[in-house]
Protein backbone atom coordinates (compact mmCIF):
# COMPACT_ATOMS: atom_id res chain seq x y z
CA UNK A 1 0.00 0.00 0.00
CA UNK A 2 1.58 3.46 -0.91
CA UNK A 3 1.00 6.67 0.16
CA UNK A 4 1.80 10.27 -0.80
CA UNK A 5 0.70 13.53 -0.95
CA UNK A 6 0.27 15.28 -4.48
CA UNK A 7 0.33 18.57 -5.45
CA UNK A 8 -0.71 20.46 -8.84
CA UNK A 9 1.47 23.66 -10.10
CA UNK A 10 0.39 25.27 -13.08
CA UNK A 11 2.12 28.97 -13.23
CA UNK A 12 0.52 31.95 -14.55
CA UNK A 13 1.77 35.54 -15.36
CA UNK A 14 1.98 36.40 -11.54
CA UNK A 15 1.85 33.88 -9.48
CA UNK A 16 4.75 30.70 -9.63
CA UNK A 17 3.22 27.95 -8.61
CA UNK A 18 5.82 25.15 -9.03
CA UNK A 19 7.96 27.35 -6.34
CA UNK A 20 4.83 27.50 -3.98
CA UNK A 21 4.70 23.81 -4.31
CA UNK A 22 8.31 23.01 -3.68
CA UNK A 23 7.93 25.04 -0.27
CA UNK A 24 4.75 23.03 -0.03
CA UNK A 25 6.12 19.74 -0.28
CA UNK A 26 9.66 20.50 1.72
CA UNK A 27 7.25 21.20 4.76
CA UNK A 28 5.07 18.15 3.68
CA UNK A 29 8.23 15.91 3.63
CA UNK A 30 9.32 17.67 7.18
CA UNK A 31 6.31 17.21 9.18
CA UNK A 32 4.23 14.27 7.58
CA UNK A 33 7.30 12.20 6.22
CA UNK A 34 5.43 11.43 2.92
CA UNK A 35 6.64 11.58 -0.40
CA UNK A 36 5.29 14.68 -3.17
CA UNK A 37 4.50 14.41 -6.10
CA UNK A 38 3.72 16.79 -8.67
CA UNK A 39 1.62 17.59 -11.62
CA UNK A 40 2.55 20.29 -13.98
CA UNK A 41 3.11 21.89 -17.50
CA UNK A 42 6.31 22.81 -17.09
CA UNK A 43 8.67 20.14 -16.19
CA UNK A 44 11.88 22.44 -17.65
CA UNK A 45 10.94 24.64 -14.56
CA UNK A 46 12.59 21.81 -12.02
CA UNK A 47 15.04 23.21 -9.91
CA UNK A 48 16.49 22.70 -6.08
CA UNK A 49 14.17 19.91 -4.85
CA UNK A 50 13.06 16.07 -5.75
CA UNK A 51 9.54 15.69 -6.47
CA UNK A 52 9.00 11.58 -5.91
CA UNK A 53 7.49 12.31 -9.40
CA UNK A 54 6.92 14.72 -11.58
CA UNK A 55 4.13 14.59 -14.20
CA UNK A 56 3.13 16.12 -17.15
CA UNK A 57 -0.55 17.14 -17.81
CA UNK A 58 -1.36 20.33 -19.92
CA UNK A 59 -2.97 23.23 -18.39
CA UNK A 60 -6.36 24.81 -19.73
CA UNK A 61 -5.41 28.64 -20.00
CA UNK A 62 -8.61 29.93 -20.61
CA UNK A 63 -9.87 30.60 -16.85
CA UNK A 64 -8.92 33.99 -14.47
CA UNK A 65 -10.09 35.26 -11.06
CA UNK A 66 -10.32 38.51 -10.31
CA UNK A 67 -8.98 39.33 -13.88
CA UNK A 68 -5.55 37.15 -13.55
CA UNK A 69 -4.71 34.04 -15.13
CA UNK A 70 -5.78 31.44 -13.24
CA UNK A 71 -4.87 27.74 -14.48
CA UNK A 72 -6.96 25.61 -12.02
CA UNK A 73 -8.62 23.26 -14.50
CA UNK A 74 -8.01 19.55 -14.54
CA UNK A 75 -8.24 18.47 -10.97
CA UNK A 76 -9.98 15.63 -11.87
CA UNK A 77 -6.74 14.07 -13.24
CA UNK A 78 -5.50 13.43 -9.92
CA UNK A 79 -7.44 10.02 -9.57
CA UNK A 80 -6.10 8.92 -12.93
CA UNK A 81 -2.35 10.19 -12.18
CA UNK A 82 -1.51 9.79 -8.64
CA UNK A 83 1.02 7.30 -8.38
CA UNK A 84 -0.50 6.17 -4.83
CA UNK A 85 -3.53 3.92 -3.59
CA UNK A 86 -3.59 6.63 -0.78
CA UNK A 87 -3.33 9.60 -1.83
CA UNK A 88 -3.36 13.19 0.28
CA UNK A 89 -3.76 15.99 -2.44
CA UNK A 90 -3.30 19.40 -1.68
CA UNK A 91 -3.24 23.11 -2.61
CA UNK A 92 0.35 24.50 -2.80
CA UNK A 93 -0.68 27.12 -0.72
CA UNK A 94 -1.95 25.01 1.92
CA UNK A 95 0.81 25.20 4.77
CA UNK A 96 1.34 22.18 6.63
CA UNK A 97 2.46 23.03 9.92
CA UNK A 98 2.27 19.80 11.80
CA UNK A 99 1.60 16.04 11.59
CA UNK A 100 -2.06 16.48 11.86
CA UNK A 101 -3.19 15.34 8.52
CA UNK A 102 -1.23 12.09 8.76
CA UNK A 103 -4.80 11.25 10.87
CA UNK A 104 -6.92 10.85 7.56
CA UNK A 105 -5.39 7.92 6.29
CA UNK A 106 -6.92 6.29 9.54
CA UNK A 107 -10.02 7.23 8.64
CA UNK A 108 -11.94 4.54 7.65
CA UNK A 109 -13.31 5.97 4.24
CA UNK A 110 -12.01 5.87 0.41
CA UNK A 111 -12.60 9.88 0.29
CA UNK A 112 -12.71 13.17 2.38
CA UNK A 113 -12.54 16.59 2.13
CA UNK A 114 -13.88 19.97 4.15
CA UNK A 115 -17.52 20.79 4.18
CA UNK A 116 -16.46 23.89 6.65
CA UNK A 117 -13.90 26.58 7.01
CA UNK A 118 -12.82 29.03 9.86
CA UNK A 119 -11.08 32.25 9.47
CA UNK A 120 -8.43 33.43 11.12
CA UNK A 121 -9.46 36.23 13.09
CA UNK A 122 -13.06 36.30 11.94
CA UNK A 123 -14.82 34.30 14.59
CA UNK A 124 -18.04 33.34 13.36
CA UNK A 125 -18.20 33.55 10.14
CA UNK A 126 -20.32 32.42 7.16
CA UNK A 127 -19.60 29.38 5.31
CA UNK A 128 -19.81 29.90 1.98
CA UNK A 129 -22.63 28.80 0.24
CA UNK A 130 -22.35 28.21 -3.86
CA UNK A 131 -25.52 29.97 -4.93
CA UNK A 132 -28.92 31.38 -2.97
CA UNK A 133 -30.86 28.00 -4.03
CA UNK A 134 -27.61 26.02 -3.95
CA UNK A 135 -25.94 24.07 -0.89
CA UNK A 136 -22.60 24.76 0.72
CA UNK A 137 -19.09 24.54 -1.12
CA UNK A 138 -17.19 21.60 -0.46
CA UNK A 139 -13.14 22.59 -0.20
CA UNK A 140 -10.68 20.82 -2.71
CA UNK A 141 -7.68 22.35 -0.83
CA UNK A 142 -7.58 18.72 1.29
CA UNK A 143 -8.82 16.08 -0.24
CA UNK A 144 -7.44 12.77 1.13
CA UNK A 145 -8.91 9.33 -1.66
CA UNK A 146 -8.38 5.52 -2.40
CA UNK A 147 -8.22 3.85 -5.52
CA UNK A 148 -12.06 2.83 -5.47
CA UNK A 149 -14.63 2.53 -8.00
CA UNK A 150 -17.25 5.31 -6.45
CA UNK A 151 -13.86 8.06 -6.33
CA UNK A 152 -13.08 7.40 -9.42
CA UNK A 153 -16.42 8.27 -10.24
CA UNK A 154 -16.59 11.24 -8.13
CA UNK A 155 -13.27 12.51 -10.31
CA UNK A 156 -15.17 12.01 -13.56
CA UNK A 157 -17.93 13.68 -11.96
CA UNK A 158 -15.56 16.77 -11.41
CA UNK A 159 -14.39 16.42 -15.05
CA UNK A 160 -18.04 16.35 -16.79
CA UNK A 161 -18.97 19.35 -14.24
CA UNK A 162 -15.72 21.35 -15.20
CA UNK A 163 -16.66 20.34 -19.09
CA UNK A 164 -20.78 22.14 -18.69
CA UNK A 165 -19.64 24.52 -15.76
CA UNK A 166 -21.83 26.95 -17.12
CA UNK A 167 -25.02 24.92 -16.96
CA UNK A 168 -23.96 24.08 -13.17
CA UNK A 169 -23.96 27.48 -12.36
CA UNK A 170 -27.08 28.42 -13.97
CA UNK A 171 -28.26 25.38 -12.10
CA UNK A 172 -26.89 26.47 -9.13
CA UNK A 173 -27.14 30.03 -9.00
CA UNK A 174 -22.86 30.77 -8.94
CA UNK A 175 -20.95 32.79 -11.25
CA UNK A 176 -19.43 30.97 -13.91
CA UNK A 177 -16.89 33.61 -14.73
CA UNK A 178 -14.21 31.48 -12.58
CA UNK A 179 -14.10 28.15 -12.55
CA UNK A 180 -13.58 26.85 -8.90
CA UNK A 181 -12.64 23.11 -7.96
CA UNK A 182 -14.20 23.60 -4.59
CA UNK A 183 -17.64 24.00 -6.23
CA UNK A 184 -17.16 21.23 -8.84
CA UNK A 185 -16.48 18.87 -6.18
CA UNK A 186 -19.38 19.58 -3.97
CA UNK A 187 -21.43 19.02 -6.92
CA UNK A 188 -19.38 15.96 -7.89
CA UNK A 189 -19.86 14.59 -4.41
CA UNK A 190 -23.96 15.62 -4.19
CA UNK A 191 -24.84 13.55 -7.46
CA UNK A 192 -22.69 9.95 -6.64
CA UNK A 193 -24.24 10.31 -3.29
CA UNK A 194 -27.60 10.55 -4.18
CA UNK A 195 -27.89 14.19 -3.48
CA UNK A 196 -27.65 12.73 0.09
CA UNK A 197 -24.20 13.95 1.99
CA UNK A 198 -22.44 11.18 3.06
CA UNK A 199 -20.94 11.87 6.52
CA UNK A 200 -17.86 9.67 5.67
CA UNK A 201 -17.31 12.27 2.65
CA UNK A 202 -16.21 14.98 5.16
CA UNK A 203 -13.29 15.89 7.43
CA UNK A 204 -14.36 16.38 10.83
CA UNK A 205 -12.76 19.37 12.01
CA UNK A 206 -12.46 22.78 9.88
CA UNK A 207 -10.62 24.15 7.33
CA UNK A 208 -8.61 26.95 8.45
CA UNK A 209 -8.50 29.87 6.42
CA UNK A 210 -5.86 32.86 6.26
CA UNK A 211 -8.07 35.32 4.57
CA UNK A 212 -6.93 37.89 2.09
CA UNK A 213 -7.09 40.92 4.41
CA UNK A 214 -4.57 38.50 7.02
CA UNK A 215 -0.91 39.31 7.34
CA UNK A 216 1.40 36.00 8.38
CA UNK A 217 4.50 36.71 9.71
CA UNK A 218 6.74 34.10 10.99
CA UNK A 219 7.77 34.49 14.45
CA UNK A 220 10.17 31.43 14.49
CA UNK A 221 12.90 31.43 12.58
CA UNK A 222 13.74 28.32 12.67
CA UNK A 223 13.26 26.29 8.78
CA UNK A 224 10.32 24.48 9.72
CA UNK A 225 9.19 26.77 12.27
CA UNK A 226 5.86 26.49 13.53
CA UNK A 227 5.02 29.40 15.24
CA UNK A 228 3.23 32.66 13.39
CA UNK A 229 1.92 35.83 13.98
CA UNK A 230 -1.64 36.75 12.49
CA UNK A 231 -1.95 40.25 11.67
CA UNK A 232 -5.20 41.59 10.63
CA UNK A 233 -4.49 44.18 7.80
CA UNK A 234 -7.90 46.42 7.05
CA UNK A 235 -6.40 48.87 4.45
CA UNK A 236 -8.97 51.13 5.59
CA UNK A 237 -7.85 51.68 9.09
CA UNK A 238 -4.58 50.86 9.30
CA UNK A 239 -4.69 51.22 13.62
CA UNK A 240 -6.60 47.76 13.16
CA UNK A 241 -2.57 46.22 12.66
CA UNK A 242 -2.80 45.75 16.00
CA UNK A 243 -4.68 43.32 16.37
CA UNK A 244 -2.67 39.91 15.97
CA UNK A 245 -3.21 36.38 17.59
CA UNK A 246 -0.04 33.89 17.22
CA UNK A 247 -0.67 30.50 15.84
CA UNK A 248 1.28 27.24 16.26
CA UNK A 249 1.25 23.79 15.32
CA UNK A 250 -1.93 24.22 13.34
CA UNK A 251 -1.96 23.99 9.70
CA UNK A 252 -3.65 26.61 7.59
CA UNK A 253 -5.05 27.61 3.88
CA UNK A 254 -3.28 30.90 2.93
CA UNK A 255 -5.45 32.87 0.62
CA UNK A 256 -3.36 35.51 -0.16
CA UNK A 257 -0.53 34.15 -2.54
CA UNK A 258 1.83 37.14 -2.36
CA UNK A 259 1.98 36.97 1.47
CA UNK A 260 2.75 32.96 0.90
CA UNK A 261 5.36 33.88 -1.60
CA UNK A 262 7.44 36.67 0.70
CA UNK A 263 6.28 34.18 4.18
CA UNK A 264 8.46 30.98 2.23
CA UNK A 265 10.74 32.87 0.15
CA UNK A 266 9.17 31.64 -3.57
CA UNK B 1 -15.31 58.47 28.59
CA UNK B 2 -12.11 59.00 26.57
CA UNK B 3 -12.70 56.90 23.31
CA UNK B 4 -9.20 55.78 22.68
CA UNK B 5 -9.15 53.44 26.16
CA UNK B 6 -12.66 52.40 24.69
CA UNK B 7 -10.97 51.46 21.00
CA UNK B 8 -7.87 50.04 22.61
CA UNK B 9 -10.34 47.65 24.79
CA UNK B 10 -12.75 46.82 21.96
CA UNK B 11 -9.43 45.55 20.21
CA UNK B 12 -8.03 43.97 23.06
CA UNK B 13 -11.55 41.88 23.50
CA UNK B 14 -11.16 41.17 19.28
CA UNK B 15 -7.27 39.25 19.90
CA UNK B 16 -8.86 37.78 23.06
CA UNK B 17 -12.25 35.83 21.53
CA UNK B 18 -9.95 35.09 17.58
CA UNK B 19 -7.76 33.37 20.26
CA UNK B 20 -9.79 31.54 21.76
CA UNK B 21 -11.63 30.43 18.35
CA UNK B 22 -8.49 29.48 17.09
CA UNK B 23 -7.53 27.62 20.06
CA UNK B 24 -11.17 25.94 20.31
CA UNK B 25 -10.71 24.84 16.42
CA UNK B 26 -7.51 24.00 17.13
CA UNK B 27 -8.17 21.56 20.46
CA UNK B 28 -11.46 20.05 19.34
CA UNK B 29 -9.57 18.53 15.99
CA UNK B 30 -7.22 16.75 18.50
CA UNK B 31 -10.33 15.36 20.09
CA UNK B 32 -11.23 13.54 17.55
CA UNK B 33 -9.31 10.01 16.96
CA UNK B 34 -10.26 7.11 14.49
CA UNK B 35 -10.51 3.89 16.53
CA UNK B 36 -11.67 0.47 16.78
CA UNK B 37 -13.40 0.90 13.19
CA UNK B 38 -15.09 4.24 14.30
CA UNK B 39 -14.35 7.63 14.31
CA UNK B 40 -15.22 9.90 17.75
CA UNK B 41 -14.64 12.70 19.43
CA UNK B 42 -13.69 12.49 22.69
CA UNK B 43 -15.65 14.81 25.18
CA UNK B 44 -15.97 14.51 29.25
CA UNK B 45 -19.37 12.76 28.64
CA UNK B 46 -18.11 10.42 26.49
CA UNK B 47 -15.56 8.98 28.80
CA UNK B 48 -17.93 9.06 31.86
CA UNK B 49 -20.07 6.97 29.36
CA UNK B 50 -17.19 4.51 28.08
CA UNK B 51 -16.14 4.40 32.43
CA UNK B 52 -20.07 3.34 33.11
CA UNK B 53 -20.03 -0.25 34.84
CA UNK B 54 -23.18 -0.60 33.94
CA UNK B 55 -22.29 -0.75 30.57
CA UNK B 56 -21.10 -3.89 28.88
CA UNK B 57 -17.80 -4.49 27.48
CA UNK B 58 -18.78 -5.12 24.17
CA UNK B 59 -20.92 -2.31 23.47
CA UNK B 60 -21.98 -0.62 19.83
CA UNK B 61 -22.06 3.64 19.95
CA UNK B 62 -22.75 5.57 16.93
CA UNK B 63 -19.49 7.24 15.91
CA UNK B 64 -19.09 10.94 14.19
CA UNK B 65 -20.13 9.51 10.85
CA UNK B 66 -23.18 8.35 12.26
CA UNK B 67 -22.52 5.01 12.11
CA UNK B 68 -23.30 1.77 14.85
CA UNK B 69 -20.01 0.62 15.94
CA UNK B 70 -19.21 -2.64 18.13
CA UNK B 71 -16.49 -1.58 20.28
CA UNK B 72 -14.09 -2.73 23.23
CA UNK B 73 -15.16 -0.36 26.30
CA UNK B 74 -12.65 -1.02 28.59
CA UNK B 75 -9.72 -0.68 26.19
CA UNK B 76 -11.47 2.23 24.13
CA UNK B 77 -11.55 4.06 27.80
CA UNK B 78 -7.89 3.89 28.38
CA UNK B 79 -7.04 5.41 24.55
CA UNK B 80 -9.85 7.93 25.29
CA UNK B 81 -8.42 9.03 29.16
CA UNK B 82 -5.19 9.28 27.82
CA UNK B 83 -6.09 11.82 24.60
CA UNK B 84 -8.11 13.96 26.41
CA UNK B 85 -5.86 14.90 29.00
CA UNK B 86 -2.57 14.82 27.19
CA UNK B 87 -4.86 17.33 24.34
CA UNK B 88 -6.30 19.44 26.96
CA UNK B 89 -3.13 19.89 29.21
CA UNK B 90 -1.89 20.92 25.92
CA UNK B 91 -4.41 23.65 25.60
CA UNK B 92 -4.53 24.37 29.06
CA UNK B 93 -0.69 25.27 28.51
CA UNK B 94 -1.26 26.55 25.46
CA UNK B 95 -3.96 28.82 26.79
CA UNK B 96 -1.95 30.48 30.15
CA UNK B 97 1.16 31.15 27.82
CA UNK B 98 -1.06 33.60 25.19
CA UNK B 99 -2.85 34.94 28.37
CA UNK B 100 0.38 35.69 29.69
CA UNK B 101 1.77 37.32 26.59
CA UNK B 102 -0.98 39.63 26.25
Amino acid sequence: MTRGVLLFAFNTPKVNYFKMAIAAAKRINHFLKLPVSLITDDIQNYNGYEFDNIIYSESIKDNFKEKNPWYNKGRHQAYELSPYDETLLLDTDYVVNSDKLLEVFDYYTDFCCHDHTSYLLVPDANQECMGVHSYNALWATVVFFKKTKRVERIFNCMKMIQDNYNFYAEIHGFYSFSFRNDYALAIANKIINGQFNEPTDFIPYPLVHAGRDTKIEKLDTKDFGTEYKVTLTNYNDLKNKKEYIIIKDIDFHMINKDNFMELFNV
Amino acid sequence: MDTNDLIAEAKAKFSHNSTKAYLRDKYNSKLIIAEQGGLWKITPEFISFLASVYIPNDVVIMDLYESPVKVDRTKFLNKAVNTYTSVMNEYHKEWEKLKKNR
